[in-house]
């Protein structure tokens, strides 16, 4: 009997002592923040020293950092989501913070925005818009990045080529120029839709303005995918433009014998480590022709769901700020989209490694073009039917005609569902 | 001197002991309640585990197909909704279950060549053990790589296959394996094939082992010849570790996530895709947790229909335990 007793002491010390943690909360006024970013934990120095001293201007924050790989983030920040448990701030790529801010995940920061001006004047303004929804601005840029052409100088050399395309047909006729045995003429990155600047400099876009139709079913855009059809038939395009992700093209491009990469910023410093043809003297870099580009960048968001949302985005202005916006970008060699400090260090890199400023400056020109990314909830269900359509175009399943007339069809269903 | 007998729950009781007391049925009674007790207690854990993180949701997810949910949004009855697009508008799910089942009937495949092997390795054969290991090696490999090494192997341009057809003059232009609508399958089967291989073989290794040669000695003097051995001795007491490898081939066939998800993502457009990595798309890609559980619900369905079909077609008693 006593032993019993005393079992049930223990369990209920156990059970009061669980309860514990919230209690010395409430008493000290420590204030949780929690932080999930994708796939940087490279910059854990940095990331713990912006933490102290973010905690030293916010004394009794606790700040809880997780970080995720690539293709981990999002399966887990929805599993968050479900839990009701998601983190007060989150690093999100490319079109999904739309997608998400859409479905009502993301807090609105346009009040907060619209209540300090300075720091909206921080940012690029095209890189902020590309985040309205409805509206709404749900996110604020971290670190930007959208597609441009790189080229071999040696193989356009050995085929007699002097200048950048300036078309499609130029892409097209160089990448044939180039091409043969076991050299291919052109490449692109297909995922997150960084393939669809060479339909867009043909004048095709996915949707209305008001997002309500299809709009890719043209003869432009039947015109415009048979020819990349028929480039992939006779081998001016590498196939694994339309079916590789990041490794397999990237490492395409830097073994040395495709001609033209299109792609984002971050492909230059993957290429570079991987191919040792690699120069100054002998990559190019360019616009895609019509200075057309798709971003792939990075944005912080504030959950719908956070626990302090004013202090998640004193947090957001606080890494946003130069200070902190000039460490990253010297150490991720980056453009931030904050005008002021993409200015000064693409200067500062202009000394260092001026190939590398070259690329960098791309990614803060002509953003008045930017493509690729549509204000809808279901971005991604779009995206999914379009893509597989052109996959079967591509890899020549099916031919344009049919293809993009069904891709139609299925686009049409999927936005009345929605 | 008594017999010992076990009910079905395990619990022991002596035949033949000397008879109870008069007082015997109470005292009896409270030892049995508390000895049932005691086994509650030590399956509650487990039971309670298994409810938490199978049963519980298996019923939410099955009650999710039937409605329009998300993380963000309240859930609203749906119906049927969910399954009428999975069956009347969605020609990605037909594609997905098509793909499901042909990596289904690759299994026989595996198996088979497995058994081949399982037969080798267990014969008189110089260095089997050596054998044996390196067969098996492929399996405890994470899936993830051996996507990553295949898909290498299989490159247009720079992959070993390729180099080796155009190398001895089979082909004259390399093989697009997993960028071509007709090759992605098969390529992605064979990669699975490699990898589980080891596993079956040594389930069938352990199966062979366990016939007793007294079997094989009686059929030589009566002068069976080998194929007959094989027919009527070897095929028939493999019986349970065949239908274990068919079940196997089968879970694998429906779980093969990522295998498929490093080698093709399920491209080129859906030629790849099977129905778990159809519900991924749909659960995390589109955030459509509702229709990914009716999905779920469809797979779940086919997996139980195939499994009582491979128990059936093995005689319908695989798994149970032989009394004595």
């Amino acid at each position: 009997m006593q032993r019993r007793r005393d079992l049930l002491k223990i369990a209920a010390g156990v059970a009061a002592t669980s309860f514990l943690p919230k209690t010395i909360y409430a008493q000290t006024g420590t204030k949780k923040l929690s932080l999930l970013t994708w796939n940087i934990i490279d910059m854990e120095p940095l990331f713990k020293q912006w933490f102290a001293t973010f905690q030293a201007q916010n004394p009794g924050v606790e700040i809880e950092w997780l970080d995720k790989k690539g293709p981990e983030l999002p399966a887990f920040y929805q599993t968050q989501l479900a839990a009701g448990t998601p983190p007060d701030i989150v690093d999100i790529q490319g079109g999904l913070g739309l997608e998400w801010g859409g479905q009502g995940a993301l807090l609105d920061l346009t009040p907060m925005l619209e209540k300090e001006p300075e720091v909206r004047a921080r940012f690029n303004p095209e890189y902020l818009a590309n985040w309205v929804f409805e509206g709404k601005n749900y996110l604020i840029p971290f670190y930007v990045s959208k597609s441009l052409l790189f080229y071999n100088k040696p193989m356009f050399k050995a085929a007699g080529i002097e200048y950048a395309p300036k078309s499609l047909d130029d892409i097209l006729s160089y990448a044939k120029a180039v091409s043969g045995a076991d050299r291919t003429g052109f490449l692109t990155l297909n995922f997150d839709w960084l393939y669809w600047p060479l339909f867009r400099m043909q004048g095709v876009d996915l949707l209305t303005a008001d997002l309500k139709k299809p709009t890719f079913n043209t003869q432009a855009g039947i015109e415009t995918a048979d020819k990349l059809a028929k480039a992939t038939g006779d081998g001016s395009i590498n196939k694994i433009s339309w079916t590789g992700r990041w490794v397999e093209p990237n490492g395409a491009f830097a073994a040395g014998n495709v001609g033209m990469m299109h792609a984002h910023s971050s492909a230059y410093f993957f290429v570079k480590t991987q191919g040792s043809w690699i120069t100054p003297e002998t990559i190019g870099i360019a616009e895609v022709p019509g200075f057309w580009s798709t971003p792939n960048s990075h944005g912080w968001a504030i959950s719908k769901g956070a626990k302090n949302p004013e202090l998640a985005w004193a947090f957001l202005k606080f890494v946003t700020e130069k200070t902190q916006a000039m460490q990253f970008a010297r150490g991720r060699t980056l453009t931030t989209a904050n005008g002021e400090v993409d200015k000064e260090f693409l200067a500062e890199l202009d000394k260092n490694d001026p190939t590398a400023a070259a690329v960098l400056r791309t990614q803060i020109e002509h953003t008045d073009k930017l493509t690729g990314n549509w204000r809808l909830s279901d971005d991604s269900s779009v995206k999914n039917i379009v893509w597989a359509e052109m996959q079967n175009i591509f890899l020549g399943r099916r031919d344009a005609k049919t293809a993009l007339a069904e891709a139609e069809k299925k686009v049409e269903r999927e936005l009345r569902r929605a | 001197m008594s017999l010992e007998t076990r009910n079905p729950v395990g619990s022991a009781k002596r035949v033949g002991a000397v008879a109870a007391p008069a007082s015997a049925p109470g005292w009896y009674q409270r030892r049995r309640t508390r000895e049932a007790m005691l086994i509650a207690c030590f399956l509650l854990p487990s039971l309670a585990i298994f409810l938490l993180y199978r049963i519980l949701p298996l019923a939410w997810n099955a009650v999710l197909s039937f409605e329009f949910w998300s993380p963000l949004k309240a859930a609203r009855f749906a119906g049927l909704d969910n399954y009428a697009e999975m069956f009347f508008e969605d020609d990605v799910f037909w594609q997905a279950l098509t793909n499901t089942l042909i990596f289904i009937m690759a299994s026989p495949v595996a198996i088979l060549l497995a058994l081949a092997v399982a037969l080798a390795v267990n014969s008189d054969l110089k260095g089997a053990a050596i054998y044996r290991t390196i067969i098996f090696l492929s399996y405890p490999l994470m899936s993830v790589a051996v996507g990553i090494v295949w898909r290498w192997l299989y490159d247009e341009r720079g992959g070993f296959i390729n180099f080796v057809l155009r190398g001895t003059g089979l082909i004259t232009d390399p093989i697009p394996f997993l960028q071509s609508f007709g090759w992605a399958l098969p390529s992605v089967i064979l990669a699975d094939i490699w990898q589980v291989i080891g596993f079956y073989m040594i389930i069938l290794l352990t199966g062979l082992q366990s016939i007793p040669q007294h079997l094989y000695e009686a059929a030589r003097i009566d002068g069976a010849p080998a194929s007959a051995r094989f027919l009527r001795i070897t095929l028939p007491m493999l019986r349970p570790s065949l239908f274990l490898c068919a079940v196997i081939g089968i879970l694998n066939s429906f779980t093969a996530f990522d295998l498929v998800y490093v080698m093709t993502g399920g491209g080129p457009a859906h030629a790849t895709e099977l129905l778990v990595t159809h519900i991924y798309n749909m659960g995390f890609g589109e955030t459509r947790f509702d229709y990914a559980a009716a999905l779920t619900v469809v797979q779940f369905a086919l997996l139980v229909i195939l499994t009582f079909l491979a128990n059936r077609a093995v005689g319908g008693n695989a798994g149970s335990v032989e009394s004595a």
